[in-house]
């Protein structure tokens, strides 16, 4: 007998391989995209979401679902387009969560002490499903692009909301009103970042009053939609084969 | 090379690794002042008078670090100063091994940002609460570029000790180390849960080779009516818990106001009539092989009492003239010299007196806090502070500066 003749696999067997086959794949998949997403999530919207004297009603509100929505849209594209698998965007979402909660307990708490109450990592899971289940629904990069991109910004700030509100509480402290989170911000000293620095809300959206969360919420949305489109390009194209056939 | 030779390289440098990295265990004490450039630390903000309440301490116990700062007029044009920019009074920690408690400039409490007038001096205090146990390295410091003295308090006790109690505008009592944290995990990994029920949903069924392979084919019955039916009831029921979530926020916490910020405003400088004891820099050279700064100064006396001249301070270190004055405030002793400080004229100078004399302040201080470099700056001007006292102890200041010019014989 050749050791070069095919080995013929019985049904059974060829499920088994194929189950494992999508058992090592998700998982690999899963760490690769919690890498690169985490590391894209840190360097565009790390210090709002590091500490909740960032977490205003503005800028927190609008960076946050922005930058995040960009590897949803990519792996959306991948993962419906090629298999016909509506997750792209909750299986992105679930690895930056899990990247930013080893790097929020080990490092901040573990490591250097903060509290997790002041470093907890926000929620972007309820958009990450109706950017899925939208896409189910509809089959359409257009429609999730549309209307999944806007409730993903939309749906940010109030899926946060159960666990920022306590935090911002008004306390008068040594004679000045501040917040919980601002007093976080000013107990947990943090030698590198100074107070000057923080990129919060100074001043009301002027005409808008007080009601800067769903202008801000809205914004976000908006942009949301234009990313959405951008990054499902690249999605497209990483996940675009072509072969040369011509020297 | 042989087998057995191999064998002796890889034990011996074995040894020497582990003798490297084991036998010599330095303490890992600094937060990189000295890297600072010269220039910086001598022409923007001088610290002095200051006292740190206690250098041991436990677990909830509090000290506080106290004293002045001075910033100078001429303050390098390369660095934001803080009569323009905010300007933050910080403290200098590994971390959040003390909480900040109480903070204040000319008496005013100054959690957020604050503006100073160059040439003005101020008061400032610092309250921390230890909270982490371990041995630290401390720095006062303003977050607009400059780093004072440095101390290292210790700290005993447990950090699960901590705790620090505020009452809300509400009246609720909570406990600023843990509060909101069972609602924090709770959603969090509600959520997480909730979108990894997602996944397993898809999960159970062939995810990728099969799918594929149906996908190439043209197959669209790989999601079925029962998957989409099964997606909106996941997308039903996050806006349903997302809203329930929300609700559940504001009838906990009914009162709520935006994070607070902006700039607290200018603060209230020390209150100083005319000076009564003026300084003019008439030269100033720095003696690179003797490791001194010759200053040939104009001093005017302008008060009622006569004077000498006590100290001079850049940069955080403090030459004493020691036949005049002695440091009684446990200052670091690496950036103290007792007897750094000479003059050629050490007869006090007279009411109405004015007169040159020249002081050199000399110690292996400017090498090894890196201030000689100034030398090789690219702007080469130092900053300073004089001080004077009179028969009773009474102190006055006067900042210095102007071109340093290197001897290098």
């Amino acid at each position: 007998m050749s050791s070069l003749s095919p080995t013929v696999f019985t049904k059974a067997e060829i499920i088994q391989a194929s189950r494992t086959a999508d058992w090592l794949i998700l998982v690999f998949a899963f760490l690769v995209f919690t890498g690169g997403f985490h590391v894209h999530a840190m360097l565009t919207m790390g210090d709002w979401d590091f500490w909740t004297d960032w977490k205003d009603r503005r800028l927190w509100v609008t960076v946050t679902p922005i930058m995040c929505i960009t590897f949803p849209a990519a792996v959306q594209y991948w993962m419906w387009d090629k298999l016909r698998l509506p997750l792209g965007a909750t299986f992105t979402i679930l690895g930056l969560l899990f990247g930013e909660w080893v790097n929020r307990y080990f490092n901040f708490w573990g490591w250097t002490y903060f509290p997790i109450n002041f470093v907890w990592a926000a929620t972007l899971v309820p958009g990450a499903i109706i950017l899925d289940v939208i896409l189910l629904w509809s089959k359409s990069f257009l429609i999730t692009a549309v209307i999944g991109g806007l409730a993903f910004g939309l749906i940010f700030y109030p899926g946060n909301w159960s666990m920022l509100a306590v935090l911002h509480q008004p306390v008068e402290y040594n004679g000045m009103v501040m917040t919980i989170a601002d007093i976080q911000g000013y107990h947990y000293v943090r030698t590198g970042t100074p107070e000057y620095i923080r990129f919060v809300e100074k001043g009301t959206l002027r005409t808008f009053g007080k009601d800067v969360v769903p202008v801000s919420a809205f914004f976000s949305g908006f942009i949301c939609i234009l990313i959405y489109f951008i990054w499902h390009f690249f999605g497209r194209w990483y996940s675009t084969t072509r072969f040369i056939d011509q020297y | 090379m042989s087998k057995l030779a191999i064998r002796t390289w890889a034990a011996a440098g074995l040894a020497v690794v582990v003798a490297a990295t084991s036998l010599y265990v330095p303490e890992a004490s600094a937060h990189g002042e000295k890297s600072q450039q010269a220039f910086l630390r001598m022409r923007t903000l001088h610290w002095y008078d200051l006292n740190w309440s206690t250098d041991k301490l436990r677990v909830n116990e509090k000290m506080t670090v106290s004293g002045k700062i001075h910033v100078f007029k001429n303050w390098p044009e390369t660095t934001a100063n803080p009569e323009h920019s905010p300007a933050f009074l910080n403290i200098g920690i590994p971390g959040p091994v003390f909480t900040r408690v109480e903070s204040y400039m000319g008496g005013q409490f100054v959690p957020r940002s604050v503006n100073l007038e160059l040439g003005k001096n101020y008061t400032f205090k610092v309250v921390l609460q230890a909270r982490r146990p371990g041995r630290w390295h401390m720095h006062t410091m303003m977050n607009v570029e400059a780093a004072g003295p440095i101390i290292g308090p210790g700290i005993d006790g447990s950090m699960a000790d901590y705790k620090h109690v505020l009452t809300t505008l509400t009246g609720n009592t909570v406990d600023i180390e843990k509060v909101g944290t069972a609602g924090i995990w709770g959603w969090s990994f509600f959520w997480i849960f909730f979108g990894f029920a997602w996944i397993g949903y898809w999960a159970a069924k062939p995810v990728f080779v099969p799918r594929y392979m149906a996908r190439k084919a043209g197959d669209e019955s790989i999601v079925s009516p029962t998957d989409v039916k099964v997606g909106l009831g996941f997308m039903v029921a996050t806006l349903i818990i997302t809203w329930v979530g929300y609700n559940a926020g504001n009838s906990a916490n009914p009162i709520t106001i935006p994070l607070q910020a902006g700039v607290i405003g200018v603060m209230e400088p020390i209150p100083e009539g005319a000076p009564t004891v003026e300084a003019k820099v008439e030269q100033a050279t720095y003696r690179v092989p003797g490791r001194s700064v010759i200053l040939k100064v104009r001093v005017n006396n302008r008060g009622i009492s006569p004077v000498q001249v006590a100290e001079f301070e850049t940069a955080g270190i403090r030459f004493l003239n020691g036949s005049v004055y002695k440091d009684e405030t446990n200052y670091p002793p690496q950036l103290l010299a007792p007897e750094g400080l000479s003059v050629d004229d050490n007869s006090p100078i007279l009411p109405g007196q004015s007169k040159v004399i020249t002081l050199t302040g000399t110690d292996a201080a400017w090498e090894n806090e890196r201030i000689a470099d100034v030398i090789y700056d690219p702007d080469s001007r130092f900053g300073g502070l004089l001080f004077f006292v009179d028969s009773s102890g009474f102190r006055s200041m006067a900042a210095v500066g102007g071109p340093l010019l290197p001897r290098f014989t």
